[in-house]
C-alpha cells in the first residue's frame, strides 16, 4: 500500500517537475485544518477522547495546464473527530487523478467525482462535514461528438474510507440538448438525458441465485420555455438482493424512482411545485446494505434550514420508500407600496409533505410471522409493489413555514420565519417504531442585523421551538458582532428549558471568534454541543454530544 | 441523425445486466459440511456477532449466522456479545429486558474493536481485516467465512472436560501441524445456548426468544506458549481448573458495581448448556488462526 502510494507520488511529482519546467502551469491548492478538544460532560452525555485533542486536515493541491490538469488530495486523521466514522484513521493520499482535454474527448484517470442526472442511479461525491467520500478510482471518458450531444463513460470502484468496494462500477450518460443538436430555433429549450449504471460482484451465495451484474437506468426530461421550466426522472433499479443466506434479507423486487418538478418564475415572483416517488432505491457499490457503499443519491423534498432550531429535526430520504410533494413560493412586494416599504419586502412560503407509501403484508418463512412492510419486496415467498398514489402512507415529515425579509432602512435588516414541523422520530432516526412516535414543533425565528458604522455589524438570531415530544422545547439566542473584514466574534446560547428530564433543562453554550486576513480563515471557539442529527441534502448522520475547544484554519492559494 | 443512432446504439450495447427469475433457493447449494466428528483437525471460522436484547435489527444478524451454521455445519461456531448500554443495559420495572448479559470481557473487545461504533448489529469472522476492515455487517459474513475456510491452518485444537456439581477441569490441547514462527495468544472462554429471555426484534418485543451461544466469561487470554517458534508435531497442553459458581458471581458483580446501568442481574447459568470455545490469535494481526469448541458437560 505503501510502496502504492510512494510510486504514484513519484510519478505525479516527475509529471509536476516536467510541466514546471516551462513554468507555464499554474498550482492551485486549498488547505483546511478542523482540531476539537473533547472534556467529559455526564450531563449532556459528551465523551472524553483518549487522545484529549483530535484532528482533522485535508490538503488539495491541482496542477493545470492548458487542458492538462492533475491533482491529489492528502488527508490526515490522526485520530478523527468524535462525529466521523472512526474508520477514517492515519494519513493517506487516497484522492489523485490527472486528467487533459483533446479535440472534444476528455480522459480522466485515477480519482474522480461523477453524478448521472440528479444522482438518482448514480452520485460519486464528497461533503467533509458529513464524513462522506465515495470518489470513484478507474477511468472516465467524456466526448461530445457534435453540437449539443455530450456523452461520458466510466468504470471504476468507489472509495470506503481508505479502502475501495469490492464491486466494479460501469457506467454511461447521454445529454442531448435537443435545440443545438438539431440546430432548431425555438422559444422552447429540450434537453434529454439517458443514464445507466451496473455494478459487478461475484455471486457466492451458495443457497440463493443473485444477480452478479445489477442495473440500474434512468431517463430525464428538461423542457424550458421562458419563465416555465419543467424536469423530471425516473429511474428503475433491478433486482439487487443484499445477498443474505436467509430468505427474509433478499429482496429480489426491482427498484424505481420518480422526480417531477415544474417551475414558473418572473421578476420579483417564482413558484415551484414538486414531488418524487421513491420505492427500493438504494443503489450500493457492493450488495452488503452498509452505508459506506451508497452510490446513488435521493434528492431531499424538504426546505434545507440553515437556522439551528429550523433544522433541529431535519428530514432524512427514506430511500426504501417514501412520496413526497413540496411547493416552495416567494413573491417580492415592490418598493413603494403599503406592506413594501421603501426597499420591498420579500416573503417565502414553503410547504412540503413526506409520507412512506402504503403498506402491504409480507411473510417471513425464516421466523413464521407476517409482518407489514411499505417498499416493493419479491423473494420466492411474496410478491408486493406499493401503491402509486400512497396518500395514507405513514407521515414522515411535514413543514410548513412563511418567512419574511424586510430591509427595514441603510442599516436595519430583519428576517422572520414561522414555522410547523411534524418528525417522525422512529423511521427518520431508524428507531423501533412506537419508540418515540412523532415530535410535533412550533417554531418561531427573528433575525435582525444592525449596521452600527463602517464595517462594524451586530446581528442577533432569537428562535423558540415549542414541543411536546423529542426532547421538548428549545429557546436560543445568538449575538454575532462582525468587524470586516477581519474579525467576528459570536456567542450563541441553546436552552432546553422544555425537557421532560429536569436534570436535561440545560444550557448549551458556544463561543466562536475568528480572523480572516487575505486567503487565510483561523477560528476558534469553545462550548457544548447537543447530541443530534446532521443533515445536508437529505443525507444524514448522527453527530454525538461534545465538550470542548475548536480550532479551524481554512486556507487557499 | 446517424450520428445520434450510433449514440445511442452505444449506450445500448453496455447495458449489459442479470435478471434472475425464482425460485431464488438453490435447494442444493452443493455444499457438503467438512466432517468435524472424526479425529482429523478442521480449519474452524469464530463469528463473533456482537448485539444486544434491545437491539431491534440484532436478531436478522443472529438468523444469518445460524443460515451460515446451517450451510457449513459445525466448522461455523458462533458466539454472542451483548454491548453497549443502549443497546444491552438491563430495564428497571418494566417486566421485560431486565436482564443483563453484558460481560466485562464483551466490553473490553467491542472498546478495543471499535464495532459498536459502526452500529449493531456488527460481528467479526475471525477478527480478520484488523485495524480497517474487520468490523463486517451481517450481509460481509458469508464472503468473509469464504475466504477462512480456504485458508491453510496450522494449529489443531482439542478440548476435553471433566465437570462435576460446577467444578472441574477443561484441557485445551494444541498441535502443531506446521513449522510456526509468531506470537500467538490462547483465548478460553464459556458461551451458553438456549437462554429462554426477551429480545427485541424488528418491531416486536419477544419473551420467548432464545439466545444461544452467549458469552459468559473468559477462562484465560494469555501467551500460547513463551517461545515464539513452534515445530511440526509439539503439543501444548493448557489446563485450566473453572468453578462454575464462582465465575457467575464475577458477572454479577460486574452488572452490579461496574456496568454501566446494570443491575446484578446476570446469573442463572445453566451449565448443561455451556460450551468450551477455545481459540488461537495471531498476537500481530488479531487474526484468529483456528478455534475449537465442546460441551462443557461430557453427556
Amino acid at each position: 500500500m505503501i510502496k502504492k502510494i510512494s510510486l504514484t507520488l513519484t510519478a505525479f511529482c516527475i509529471t509536476i517537475i516536467c510541466f514546471a519546467q516551462d513554468n507555464s502551469g499554474e498550482f492551485h491548492g486549498d488547505f483546511d485544518l478542523n482540531m476539537q478538544s473533547y472534556q467529559e460532560d455526564e450531563l449532556i452525555g459528551a465523551k472524553a477522547a483518549d487522545e484529549i485533542i483530535l484532528n482533522n486536515a485535508y490538503l488539495n493541491i491541482n496542477y493545470t495546464k492548458g487542458n492538462f490538469a492533475a491533482g491529489l488530495r492528502y488527508e490526515s486523521y490522526l485520530n478523527a473527530l468524535l462525529d466521523f466514522d472512526d474508520d477514517y484513521k492515519g494519513n493517506g493520499i487516497p484522492f489523485r487523478y490527472a486528467t487533459y482535454k483533446i479535440d472534444g474527448l476528455e480522459v480522466t484517470a485515477g480519482n474522480y467525482y461523477e453524478q448521472i442526472g440528479s444522482g438518482l442511479i448514480f452520485r460519486s461525491y464528497e461533503n467533509k462535514g458529513l464524513g462522506q467520500d465515495n470518489a470513484m478510482d478507474g477511468v472516465r471518458l467524456k466526448y461530445s461528438p457534435l453540437k449539443g450531444v455530450y456523452l461520458k463513460t466510466f468504470i471504476g470502484k468507489n472509495r470506503t474510507y481508505f479502502t475501495y468496494a469490492d464491486g466494479i462500477i460501469r457506467g454511461a450518460d447521454a445529454e442531448v440538448n435537443i435545440n443545438e443538436a438539431l440546430n432548431f430555433e425555438s422559444k422552447t429549450k429540450i434537453i434529454v438525458g439517458q443514464g445507466f449504471v451496473s455494478r459487478f460482484q461475484a455471486d457466492i451465495n451458495p443457497k440463493f441465485k443473485l444477480p452478479q451484474n445489477v442495473a440500474a437506468y434512468s431517463s430525464r426530461l428538461n423542457i424550458i420555455n421562458g419563465g416555465w421550466n419543467y424536469s423530471g426522472e425516473y429511474a428503475i433499479k433491478l433486482n439487487d438482493p443484499i445477498g443474505s443466506l436467509t430468505a427474509e434479507g433478499n429482496n429480489y423486487a426491482n427498484g424505481n424512482a420518480l422526480m417531477s418538478s415544474l417551475t414558473y418564475s418572473q421578476r420579483g415572483f417564482g413558484i415551484i411545485a414538486e414531488m418524487h416517488r421513491v420505492d427500493h432505491m438504494e443503489f450500493r457499490s457492493e450488495r452488503a446494505k452498509e452505508k459506506q457503499y451508497i452510490i446513488n443519491y435521493i434528492p431531499t423534498l424538504t426546505k434545507q434550514h440553515t437556522y439551528t432550531l429550523l433544522a433541529l429535526y431535519p428530514c432524512a430520504t427514506q430511500p426504501e420508500g417514501e412520496f413526497g410533494t413540496q411547493v416552495d413560493v416567494f413573491y417580492k412586494i415592490k418598493k413603494g407600496s403599503l406592506l413594501g416599504g421603501k426597499y420591498g419586502t420579500k416573503i417565502t412560503f414553503n410547504f412540503s409533505n413526506i409520507r412512506g407509501l402504503e403498506k402491504g403484508i409480507k411473510y417471513d418463512i425464516d421466523n413464521n410471522e407476517v409482518v407489514e412492510i411499505s417498499n416493493s419486496f419479491k423473494n420466492d415467498y411474496n410478491d408486493f409493489t406499493p401503491k402509486f398514489f400512497s396518500k395514507n402512507g405513514e407521515l414522515f415529515f411535514r413543514d410548513i413555514n412563511l418567512e419574511v425579509y424586510k430591509k427595514i432602512n441603510k442599516k436595519i435588516k430583519a428576517t422572520g420565519i414561522l414555522a410547523k414541523q411534524s418528525y417522525n422520530k422512529d423511521v427518520l432516526e431508524g428507531k423501533t417504531p412506537g419508540t418515540y412516535g412523532t415530535v410535533e414543533s412550533t417554531i418561531a425565528i427573528a433575525d435582525i442585523s444592525y449596521k452600527i458604522k463602517k464595517g462594524h455589524t451586530i446581528r442577533i438570531e432569537l428562535q423558540e421551538l415549542l414541543a411536546d415530544g423529542g426532547e421538548g422545547s428549545w429557546s436560543m439566542g445568538l449575538v454575532e458582532y462582525t468587524i470586516s473584514p477581519h474579525w467576528f466574534f459570536a456567542v450563541q446560547d441553546m436552552y432546553n428549558w422544555g425537557n421532560h428530564d429536569v436534570e436535561k433543562q440545560l444550557h448549551y453554550v458556544n463561543i466562536n471568534c475568528g480572523f480572516l486576513s487575505g486567503s487565510n480563515r483561523f477560528a476558534i471557539g469553545y462550548g457544548k454541543k447537543r447530541a443530534g442529527i446532521f443533515c445536508v441534502g437529505g443525507v444524514c448522520k448522527e453527530v454525538p454530544s461534545s465538550n470542548g475547544f475548536s480550532l479551524t484554519i481554512s486556507s487557499s492559494f | 441523425m446517424k450520428n445520434i443512432i450510433t449514440l445511442f446504439s452505444f449506450i445500448i450495447v453496455i447495458t449489459s445486466c442479470d435478471v434472475v427469475e425464482g425460485p431464488y433457493l438453490i435447494d442444493d447449494g452443493g455444499i457438503t459440511p467438512a466432517d468435524t466428528s472424526s479425529n482429523t483437525y478442521v480449519k474452524k471460522v469464530l463469528i463473533e456477532d456482537f448485539t444486544g436484547h434491545t437491539c431491534p435489527n440484532c436478531p436478522a444478524a443472529a438468523r444469518e449466522l445460524e443460515a451460515i451454521h446451517d450451510v457449513y455445519g459445525d466448522q461455523i461456531i458462533g458466539m454472542a456479545l451483548h454491548v453497549t448500554t443502549g443497546f444491552a443495559s438491563p430495564w428497571t420495572g418494566a417486566g421485560k429486558f431486565e436482564y443483563d448479559f453484558r460481560t466485562k470481557w464483551g466490553t473490553d473487545w467491542d472498546n478495543f474493536f471499535g464495532i459498536s461504533n459502526a452500529g449493531l448489529p456488527r460481528g467479526m469472522v475471525n477478527r480478520t481485516g484488523y485495524p480497517n476492515d474487520h468490523k463486517l455487517g451481517k450481509n460481509e459474513w458469508l464472503a468473509a467465512v469464504i475466504t477462512e475456510l480456504e485458508k491453510e491452518f496450522d494449529f489443531g485444537i482439542s478440548i476435553t472436560t471433566t465437570i462435576s456439581g460446577g467444578n472441574g477441569s477443561i484441557t485445551v490441547n494444541t498441535e502443531l501441524l506446521n513449522d510456526v514462527n509468531g506470537n500467538y495468544n490462547l483465548v478460553v472462554c464459556l458461551t451458553e445456548s438456549n437462554i429462554i429471555n426477551w429480545q427485541k426484534d424488528g418491531q416486536s418485543d419477544i419473551e420467548n426468544y432464545e439466545h444461544n451461544h452467549v458469552l459468559r466469561t473468559v477462562l484465560t487470554d494469555e501467551e500460547l506458549s513463551t517461545s515464539s517458534s513452534y515445530t511440526l508435531g509439539d503439543e501444548i497442553e493448557t489446563p485450566i481448573t473453572i468453578n462454575l459458581s464462582a465465575l457467575e458471581q464475577y458477572n454479577i458483580d460486574y452488572s452490579a458495581n461496574t456496568a454501566i446501568n446494570g443491575n446484578g442481574n446476570a446469573g442463572g447459568w445453566d451449565a448443561a448448556n455451556m460450551s468450551v470455545v477455545a481459540y488461537i490469535y495471531d498476537n500481530t494481526t488479531k487474526e484468529i488462526v483456528q478455534v475449537q469448541d465442546a460441551h462443557l458437560m461430557n453427556e
